[in-house]
């Protein structure tokens, strides 16, 4: 089930609340029970060939963190099922993302002519990810026991469950067990359906709505200078109005219920340097790269060379994570390279005078943007080969079309490029601080406020004018 | 809390007026014309939604369906050199599902002779019509579920918002020579313009030998040249054709149907020949299939233009292998009229004998 879907929004979400808050006046377990139960119908909607597995993956993970938590096991038998655990973990992932992509590169190689034919479970990428951080904690000691209906719950949560943000037990379980999310809070409810209103505007209009334009680079057999230029910057921007809407939505959906998600992107269009975009862009996921790979393998406490080799190593992870394609391969290299990079320029570059820190900044956030959108055209494209072609094709001012279609194009990413750089980010406007559990109180208790709520009503009403019948997430594969 | 409530009612209901206040502009403003026609009206090159308006709102006694091939005719072109009242509905990368149903639409409201551009790849394999995600099938049936799509639409609403600003007369002019740079979709004003080249468009630049070779380099690639056969199957192509435009032409015997296979380069099926010849044998068996059977229909005529040498070998009348130059369109409505490669039914495929001997012959310029 989609959140831009007109079931969804108009069914599925408002039955789910009901109940959840008709059941939170009767118990403290039962609507967890009910939400779970809610996640795994949501799931089973677009994917129900894989619930078994999700099922299976809860219980295994579940049942080693069992042993880790409760069980007194000796260092070596704890060693033993957490290498289990992760194993177990890396190995379903990998048969069903990576085994085709391993059989075509072997075929390469060897010249041989296997076929793998896996269809990739919906969200396997997130929900593996969440329990392998639950794994490692446990085995580190950081977790208390928790019960299997919140476990369950943690892992499934609909919000999250098909695309992120990427959710962290310690962040998640204890909201699940407080009485107090179990009740309607009014203030909670508003705020997060003015967050829905905005991800599903940023996702229906705003994604939707640039996308044709993507064609101009990717889908030309030899794009012009221009068309690549548009192309490339079109998918960049409706790749992060497309991920950034759906943690949006993600986030109003749970704030509904009374549940605080992380934030996942914090304006990375406008970040200074690369580190300053790893820190903005898909947040969860950079901050467990960097807690469960670049850390464990020694981040930057072995040297300095050994720090841009383990960043090198997370970063080809991250983008192998992403999809298991050379052209992902290469997207995750170059961010290692950029990373490198910029730490070596941190650390050779002696601080920069005071009058040219504005310069400066504008120059890092411009070139750090021009980086990037190099680095989509690798994310976007089908081939490294493809890739290349629209690259060499943005390098060749010789061949410059500027036709009508080109023009136009023109303006509409002109109009995106000023929401980007112009308009504050949704976690700016509603307040939203997830840490602190706060949101919404300076909009509502300042003269913002009917702007905001009118605002948000025309949000909603041309996000759900905007609902499409073929319009999936970027992020649903992955 | 109770304000939370109060503002999350109000946030609701200003939503629900925003929908409806958009509704009904687009209902006001119709850019479709799906419920009225408008003089003052203006047109957008997505041909799949503009048919629908178009079978609705214009007057016409002839439909032109095709692909990409055909994008470019003019409907004051074709009405002036076959002396018809045409409605141009060629749909770029359709296949035959989507141009049978469009034209099952179009001869519903009153067209009495179709010119079809027939090329192999639209047999294709694809999604059933009722399935099709690309083709609004319940906004030409105008079943509420169409109606509804249609009027509860952010794009549709966005393009109804320009058209009401673009009629306030001092903007009138400006917006209206404005609008095709700007990110509006209806922004042409005469229907003659629908998918067509601008009238200054420079045609050298983008259709010569040069672009035309190059294509061949690019689609005979040792790394891209299986992509030449993808989809086609023969015994999947002929069900569609069979279903697809036979049948509709034996379903219309009161309707005549001017079926063409356009002019490709000759360069389109030596790339076949040299990288993927199982896939020429597709074609060409297809369109024996194909010629053997249209010209048993009393109402079909097929004319076949692949083997016209003085075109098909000068490659400068393309801008690939396949999509030729506005100067062949002007050729392809003459060879119509005159009906001088009109399929014989007494030996259907001539042409194709001769077509085949030329691509077994044919040596790519090095």
């Amino acid at each position: 089930m989609l959140f831009n879907s007109y079931p969804f929004i108009l069914l599925f979400l408002p039955a789910v609340l009901a109940g959840y808050f008709w059941l939170g006046k009767r118990g403290n377990l039962a609507p967890v029970i009910w939400l779970a139960l809610a996640s795994l119908t949501f799931y089973a909607v677009g994917s129900w060939q894989f619930v078994a597995l999700l099922l299976l993956s809860i219980a295994f993970n579940y049942g080693i963190g069992h042993l880790l938590i409760v069980a007194k096991l000796g260092p070596s038998q704890r060693r033993a099922a957490l290498a289990l655990g992760v194993t177990g973990d890396l190995v379903v992932l990998g048969i069903f993302k990576y085994a085709g992509f391993v059989t075509e590169n072997i075929n390469v190689l060897a010249g041989t002519h296997f076929a793998v034919h896996i269809l990739l479970p919906v969200g396997i990428s997130f929900y593996t990810f969440t329990q392998i951080a639950f794994l490692v904690d446990a085995y580190r000691g950081q977790v208390a026991a928790y019960a299997l209906p919140h476990y369950a719950l943690f892992v499934t949560y609909f919000p999250h469950l098909i695309a992120g943000p990427i959710l962290h037990h310690k962040d998640m379980i204890p909201q699940f067990e407080r009485n107090e999310t179990k009740l309607p809070d009014a203030r909670l409810i508003l705020c997060g359906v003015i967050i829905f209103a905005i991800g599903l505007f940023k996702k229906t209009c705003l994604a939707d709505g640039i996308q044709p334009l993507v064609t101009l680079a990717f889908e030309a057999r030899s794009p012009s200078f221009d068309q690549a230029w548009l192309g490339a910057l079109a998918y960049t921007f409706q790749l992060y109005f497309d991920f950034s809407g759906y943690s949006d939505m993600a986030i109003g959906i749970s704030l509904m219920f009374g549940i605080f998600l992380p934030v996942n992107f914090n304006s990375p269009y406008k970040a200074t340097s690369i580190v300053d975009f790893w820190r903005r862009w898909h947040m969860t996921l950079s901050q467990f790269l960097r807690d469960y790979l670049y850390i464990p393998l020694g981040g930057n406490r072995r040297g300095r060379v050994l720090r841009y080799v383990n960043l090198m190593i997370t970063m080809l992870l991250g983008g192998l994570w992403h999809g298991a394609a050379w052209t992902f391969v290469v997207w995750g290299a170059l961010h290692g390279a950029y990373l490198c990079v910029n730490h070596a320029f941190n650390a050779l570059v002696p601080n920069i005078p005071t009058a040219f820190a504005i310069p400066g900044r504008i120059a890092g956030t411009v070139l750090t943007f021009l980086a990037v959108v190099v680095a989509w055209v690798f994310f976007r494209a089908a081939s490294v080969e493809s890739a290349l072609r629209v690259l060499h094709a943005m390098f060749d001012p010789s061949n410059i079309v500027f036709g009508r279609e080109e023009t136009a194009a023109l303006v509409l990413v002109a109009l995106y490029a000023g929401l980007v750089w112009l308009v504050p980010n949704t976690q700016t406007i509603m307040g939203y601080d997830h840490g602190g559990r706060r949101v919404g109180e300076a909009f509502l208790a300042g003269r913002m406020r009917p702007l905001v709520l009118y605002g948000a009503s025309l949000a909603l009403a041309f996000g759900i004018l905007g609902i499409q019948s073929h319009s999936e997430f970027i992020y649903f594969r992955f | 809390m109770r304000g939370a409530f109060t503002y999350l009612r109000r946030l609701l209901l200003a939503s629900i007026a925003c929908v409806l206040g958009a509704a009904a502009l687009v209902y006001v403003v119709d850019p479709l014309q799906l419920f009225r026609s408008s003089p003052r009206a203006f047109y957008s090159d997505d041909t799949r939604v503009q048919n629908a308006g178009l079978i609705r709102s214009q007057s016409f006694d002839t439909a032109f369906m095709g692909t990409s091939l055909a994008i470019h005719f003019r409907q004051s072109d074709i009405d002036r050199v076959l002396g018809v009242h045409s409605l141009k509905l060629a749909m770029t990368g359709s296949n035959s599902r989507q141009q049978s149903f469009v034209l099952e639409q179009a001869i519903d409201r009153g067209a009495r002779r179709v010119i079809w551009e027939m090329d192999d790849f639209v047999f294709v394999d694809a999604a059933d019509i009722e399935a099709d995600p690309y083709l609004p099938v319940d906004l030409y049936r105008r079943t509420a579920k169409g109606i509804a799509s249609y009027l509860f639409s952010a794009a549709m609403a966005k393009e109804s918002a320009f058209t009401l600003v673009r009629s306030i007369p001092p903007l009138r002019e400006p917006l209206s020579r404005a609008a095709p740079y700007l990110p509006v979709k209806f922004a042409l004003a005469d229907v003659d313009d629908i998918y067509a080249l601008p009238q200054d468009y420079d045609v050298a630049r983008d259709y010569n030998a040069n672009k035309a070779l190059a294509s061949f380099a690019y689609i005979t690639a040792p790394s891209r040249s299986r992509f030449l056969g993808e989809g086609y199957g023969y015994m999947a192509m002929v069900r569609h054709f069979e279903q697809d435009a036979f049948g509709l032409a034996a379903r219309h015997p009161d309707v005549t149907f001017d079926i063409y296979f356009p002019p490709y380069s000759i360069l389109q099926f030596v790339a076949m020949r040299d990288a993927s010849p199982e896939t020429l044998k597709i074609v060409t068996d297809l369109t024996a299939h194909i010629a053997q059977r249209l010209t048993q229909l009393p109402n079909v005529r097929l004319h076949d233009f692949r083997a016209i040498k003085a075109v098909t070998h000068d490659l400068s009348n393309y801008g690939d292998v396949i999509h030729h130059s506005p100067v062949v369109d002007a050729k392809v409505l003459q060879w119509l009229a005159s009906g001088e490669y009109r399929v014989d039914a007494r030996n259907p495929t001539a042409s194709l004998d001769d077509l085949k001997a030329q691509v077994e012959a044919y040596r790519v310029p090095q």
